[in-house]
């Protein structure tokens, strides 16, 4: 009778909705919308210091660590009288192709300069391929610091500038090392100036596992 | 909002990542003679006696990190990233290996703790100056220092104190800028720009941190060759304009090529991203460029991405005006034309001139197309600046190498090698400097051997043979010392002498050329001979049969053995290019091709190249840019360029190398193999010219012996030491004609048409960097001839000869012989060519202040 073992399942659920035994999964997306896990990897913005430059720099590390190879950046000479970012160069291109991201955040890591970082935003769809492939001009954050919202995105869930943006490192530091937790060492970003470090990251590890102090400086 | 489009494929490399960073610099290869054995970490190892250590451990696999030292310089042990620890028989003690010659029983210690301990301290000392704004650098991912940082540096610094700041990038030279916050005072540039360019213009000034590398003030690093010290920096202190920002190296893919803007045949990579050349590096070949490059070959990618290339074909609409059409239009209108001529007039109211910008492989198909399917000799690569092709394939060969052996005469008839053969110009100082060899130059103006030359003898033009009577037939006066120390250099020196000819001047003709080689020919009859023309692949052109009268591989059409692929060869034999010109005016030509060439702007006699463009009823032109020629044609057929092609070249030794494609051409451009070839079927549908550039070279190497070793191994030339060809060393050389010199004439100046690096050619002017480098005209004159006319400084003057006159401002310099004006070819402001007629000797002028 194993073939029947099955039906058990979903006697159980359908008793389930009627007791308080089961729990209703389903819910009514759009209107009702999950909060989002810390930690959520969602679509790229590209940052500005709070004087409004890009923090982008063309360098390219974030396309050359990217697995799926979907990251397209040159960069070119800024000019010195009206430069787009602090330094000598400036990306010129950015594109990213959401048709392969993975969503690894290995670009994020891998930026000097804290430009690309991943907000929370994952509720696009599109009918050409063009509309997969973010521009630079799709990807830098607005005059306020918030991400631009594309015609194919669904922001319904609301939007938190703070919460569904800019980077899930500062819970350690850039260098990724959990010793540093707490000490601020990123740059202040448009809108939101020197964001505070997110503490707790060290707490579960034993006290033997954990890295040893760093003899000075860090850099 | 970027304009590029909306793709992504960044090309991904995999190259491991070695503890010997891929700089493509390697120990020069040698031979042991004198062998001992020294012992390298435990291994024993047999060395050449005398060998610098750190060459000798790494031909033996072991890598010794280090900066300054660089295999074709000498060692300097600036940077001391070299230290190791050798015990010659007191026990270890820390050396730089790239001071260190080997002797026997060496031991040497490349890993112990205490060079371990070496490395990390030199390394940190370093980039406690350092800026690490790799990121931004353009050096970041091929960088000797973040690569041995990596390998064998501090995983942390202790410097926390506030760096050095200088202002960022400061330009040394139109193409060169200078971070100096970067530098780490390795000397390679500096030491190269003395040694081995000979443009001691970047020092180090200053003291202790202070230190950085700069020009004297207002002197620019105004260097041909500039461009090396880019490539050889440890860092990114010395980037490139041309490459600056354009990629990260991570995203280049690389071949390897020859560079095809001069004969040299220099060795290169071609580096590309998204489709689109942004680099050339020079590869150490070490029969050719020793990893050097000139500044017009390391920048000349830029022409070939400029927006102004050919992307389809044109042809002149009812308007008159060049039009872009489909290519079936294009090929099967100039088919038609061909095919008419060939019927009203006959194979020989069709010529081709040009193809030694093409690889052998698209000269051969077009000569196979002339010469077998039109069935005319009217064919020529040379453009009246070159030397009969007899010439240039039957002197007996010289290789740069031998050329530049130790302890030899060379007697220089040739152009101005700096100018023309810029790295040929690097391999002759190095010899001279280093390996005693001594130049005897006769010319009429100082060149760029100026400071190398044992002696040089100033002759006018035409008047070389009779100088070389002089030097070789009557004893020279005793009182003329500089003749009679060339003539005793040139006795010492005996059989064993070698002679570098060329057209050191458009204005004399190649009859005197070849009466001084006949001169020498009877004189030394050992003699060899170097053909220095400055097309690059004239050589390879006329080698496959696009001269008049041959056929491939240097045989004369008359021996040519019949063969499946060349069963018809033209009856009548043709002329060169000035024959073919002044057919082409007197309105005996119906259908003139200009494979890559543009008589317009290079003929020596530019009104006949004029004339005999619009005498032409149609001209087609293959080109990749629209040049004068080409712009005056009826029919214009985009070609693919450097780059965009793969096959073979031969440069000014016979050497046969690959030059390889690495990005698509522009639009619908096509190889100009591929175009003979669409031709070839359109003009007789029962023909089959070659399927593949790699066909037609296979069937070009099969027809001659002087190609076996081709024949052999179709994949040989691949190396960067190709493979020597000695095609058309049979053939008998022209008959020496009389040369006739004008009466002298204590008023006139006798005209030097000389060439520059950088001039007005069609290929610089499309490139940024360097369209800016060419000069204006100038009309130089001996200071003692520019006294009486009153020249002072850009005075003008007017230059008048019997075929018309020019004016343009003139300038005292003691570098040009008495006697003589020099006016240097397709610079702007003038053109010396309007002074000249094809078939005069020489050309005489008078000068008067305009
Ligand atoms: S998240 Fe990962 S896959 Fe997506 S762009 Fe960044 S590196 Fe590439
Ligand atoms: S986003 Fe960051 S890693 Fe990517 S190019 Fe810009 S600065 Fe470099
Ligand atoms: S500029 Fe480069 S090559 Fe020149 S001394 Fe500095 S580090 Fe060395
Ligand atoms: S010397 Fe000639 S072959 Fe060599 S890089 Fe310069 S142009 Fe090219
Ligand atoms: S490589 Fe030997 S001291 Fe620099």
């Amino acid at each position: 009778m194993g073939y029947l073992d099955g039906f058990k399942v979903t006697l159980r659920k359908w008793a389930g909705v009627h007791t308080d035994t089961g729990r209703r999964l389903t819910m009514e997306y759009p209107e009702e919308v999950r909060p989002k896990p810390e930690r959520f990897h969602g679509r790229h913005v590209l940052n500005r210091y709070d004087d409004g430059m890009e923090k982008c720099i063309g360098c390219e590390l974030c396309a050359g660590v990217c697995p799926a190879n979907c990251i397209y950046v040159r960069g070119a000479d800024n000019d010195p009288d009206d430069p787009t970012s602090p330094g000598e160069r400036f990306g010129y291109v950015y594109e990213i192709n959401y048709l392969r991201c993975i969503h690894c955040d290995l670009c994020v890591e891998a930026c000097p300069t804290e430009a690309i970082t991943e907000s929370k935003l994952f509720e696009f769809a599109f009918t050409d391929r063009n509309d997969a492939i973010y521009t630079k001009a799709e990807l830098v954050v607005d005059d306020d610091g918030r991400p631009q919202q594309l015609p194919w995105e669904n922001w319904s869930g609301g939007f938190d500038p703070a919460a569904d943006t800019s980077g899930w490192m500062r819970a350690t530091s850039p260098s990724g090392n959990a010793e540093f937790e707490g000490l601020v060492a990123w740059a202040t970003e448009l809108g939101y100036g020197t964001r505070d470090a997110e503490l707790g990251q060290v707490a579960d590890v034993p006290a033997d596992e954990q890295p040893e102090t760093p003899d000075e400086g860090g850099h | 909002m970027s304009d590029a489009p909306k793709t992504t494929d960044a090309p991904k490399t995999d190259a491991p990542k070695t503890d010997a960073p891929n700089t493509g610099e390697s120990p020069k290869p040698i031979e042991i003679t004198d062998p001992v054995e020294i012992n390298v970490d435990g291994e024993q190892l047999t060395v050449q006696n005398g060998e610098l250590l750190i060459d000798a451990c790494e031909r033996n696999g072991t890598y010794i990190p280090r900066f300054c030292y660089h295999p074709r310089m000498n060692p300097v042990g600036m940077c001391r990233m070299c230290l190791v620890e050798v015990d010659s028989g007191r026990g270890p003690a820390l050396q730089p290996s790239c001071m260190i010659p080997v002797s026997a029983d060496m031991s040497v210690d490349t890993t112990s703790d205490a060079v371990a301990k070496v490395q990390d301290g030199v390394l940190e000392f370093l980039l406690a100056n350092h800026p690490l704004d790799c990121p931004v650098c353009d050096k970041g991912g091929e960088c000797p220092l973040q690569d041995q940082t990596y390998a064998y540096g501090p995983g942390e610094s202790r410097f926390v104190e506030e760096k050095r700041h200088y202002a960022k990038p400061i330009s040394l030279s139109e193409t060169v800028y200078m971070d100096r916050e970067r530098c780490i005072l390795c000397d390679r540039c500096t030491r190269f720009a003395d040694e081995v360019a000979g443009d001691p213009l970047i020092h180090f000034i200053n003291r202790g941190s202070s230190t950085e590398v700069n020009t004297f003030p207002d002197q620019p690093f105004s260097s041909y060759f500039s461009g090396n010290t880019v490539q050889i920096c440890p860092v990114g202190a010395l980037t490139a304009k041309p490459f600056r920002f354009k990629a990260r190296p991570w995203d280049l893919t690389v071949k390897e090529s020859t560079c095809t803007r001069c004969s040299v045949g220099c060795r290169i990579t071609v580096e590309s991203s998204r489709d689109e050349v942004l680099r050339y590096q020079g590869v150490d070949s070490d029969s050719v460029n020793w990893s050097w490059l000139c500044d017009k070959g390391r920048f000349g990618f830029e022409a070939y991405n400029s927006p102004q290339r050919l992307r389809e074909p044109l042809v002149r609409d009812a308007e008159g005006e060049l039009a872009p059409v489909r290519w079936s239009e294009a090929l099967g209108l100039a088919a038609d034309q061909i095919r008419r001529a060939i019927e009203s007039r006959g194979p020989a109211s069709v010529a081709v001139i040009g193809g030694a910008r093409s690889t052998n492989e698209g000269a051969y198909a077009w000569a196979k197309l002339a010469k077998t399917v039109i069935g005319t000799d009217n064919c020529d690569a040379q453009l009246g600046d070159g030397l009969p092709a007899e010439a240039v394939l039957g002197l007996s060969g010289l290789t740069i190498d031998e050329l530049c052996a130790p302890g030899g005469t060379v007697l220089w008839l040739g152009p101005d090698p700096l100018e023309e053969l810029p790295v040929l110009q690097l391999r002759l100082r190095h010899a001279v400097i280093n390996d005693g060899v001594r130049i005897v130059e006769v010319g009429s103006r100082v060149t760029g051997l100026r400071d190398l030359v044992a002696q040089r003898i100033a002759a006018r033009p035409g008047e070389t043979p009779g100088v070389l009577r002089q030097l070789f037939e009557t004893a020279p006066a005793s009182g003329d010392t500089g003749l009679a120390t060339a003539a005793a250099l040139l006795r010492e020196a005996g059989d064993d002498l070698r002679v570098v000819v060329g057209r050191p001047n458009l204005a004399e003709s190649e009859d005197v050329v070849l009466e001084s080689i006949s001169v020498l020919r009877s004189s030394v009859p050992g003699a060899r001979f170097m053909t220095a023309l400055g097309r690059a692949n004239v050589r390879g052109a006329i080698e496959a049969g696009l001269a008049p009268g041959l056929a491939p591989g240097g045989v004369s059409l008359s021996n040519a053995a019949v063969s499946d692929a060349w069963s018809t060869v033209p009856a009548e034999t043709g002329s060169g290019s000035a024959g073919i010109l002044e057919a082409a005016a007197a309105g005996r030509i119906d259908v003139l091709v200009l494979l890559g060439a543009d008589p317009i702007s290079d003929f020596p006699d530019r009104s006949l190249a004029r004339r005999a463009l619009a005498a032409t009823p149609t001209v087609i032109s293959v080109a990749p840019l629209l040049d004068a020629s080409a712009a005056e044609a009826r029919i214009v057929l985009a070609s693919a360029a450097f780059g965009e092609v793969d096959g073979t070249t031969t440069n000014l030794e016979g050497r046969v190398t690959a030059v390889t494609q690495k990005v698509n051409p522009p639009g619908t451009a096509r190889p100009d193999w591929s175009i003979a070839s669409e031709l070839a079927v359109r003009i007789d549908p029962a023909v089959e010219l070659g399927r593949s550039a790699a066909a037609l070279a296979e069937e070009m190497w099969s027809l001659s012996d002087a190609y076996a070793e081709l024949a052999e191994r179709p994949e040989s030339p691949s190396g960067p030491e190709g493979v020597l060809c000695s095609a058309g060393h049979a053939l008998e050389l022209p008959a020496t004609p009389d040369v006739e010199l004008p009466a002298p004439d204590s008023y006139s100046l006798r005209l030097v048409i000389a060439r520059k690096l950088y001039d007005g050619g069609t290929l610089l002017a499309a490139s940024d960097s360097s369209a800016g480098l060419a000069d204006d005209a100038v009309a130089l004159l001996n200071p003692a001839d520019a006294a009486p006319l009153g020249v002072q400084n850009a005075t003008r003057v007017k230059l008048t000869s019997a075929n018309g006159n020019v004016t343009l401002p003139a300038r005292a310099d003691d570098s040009v012989q008495r006697g003589v004006v020099v006016v240097h070819h397709n610079l702007a402001g003038a053109d010396a060519r309007s002074l000249v007629a094809a078939g005069d000797t020489v050309c005489d002028v008078r000068a008067e202040v305009a």
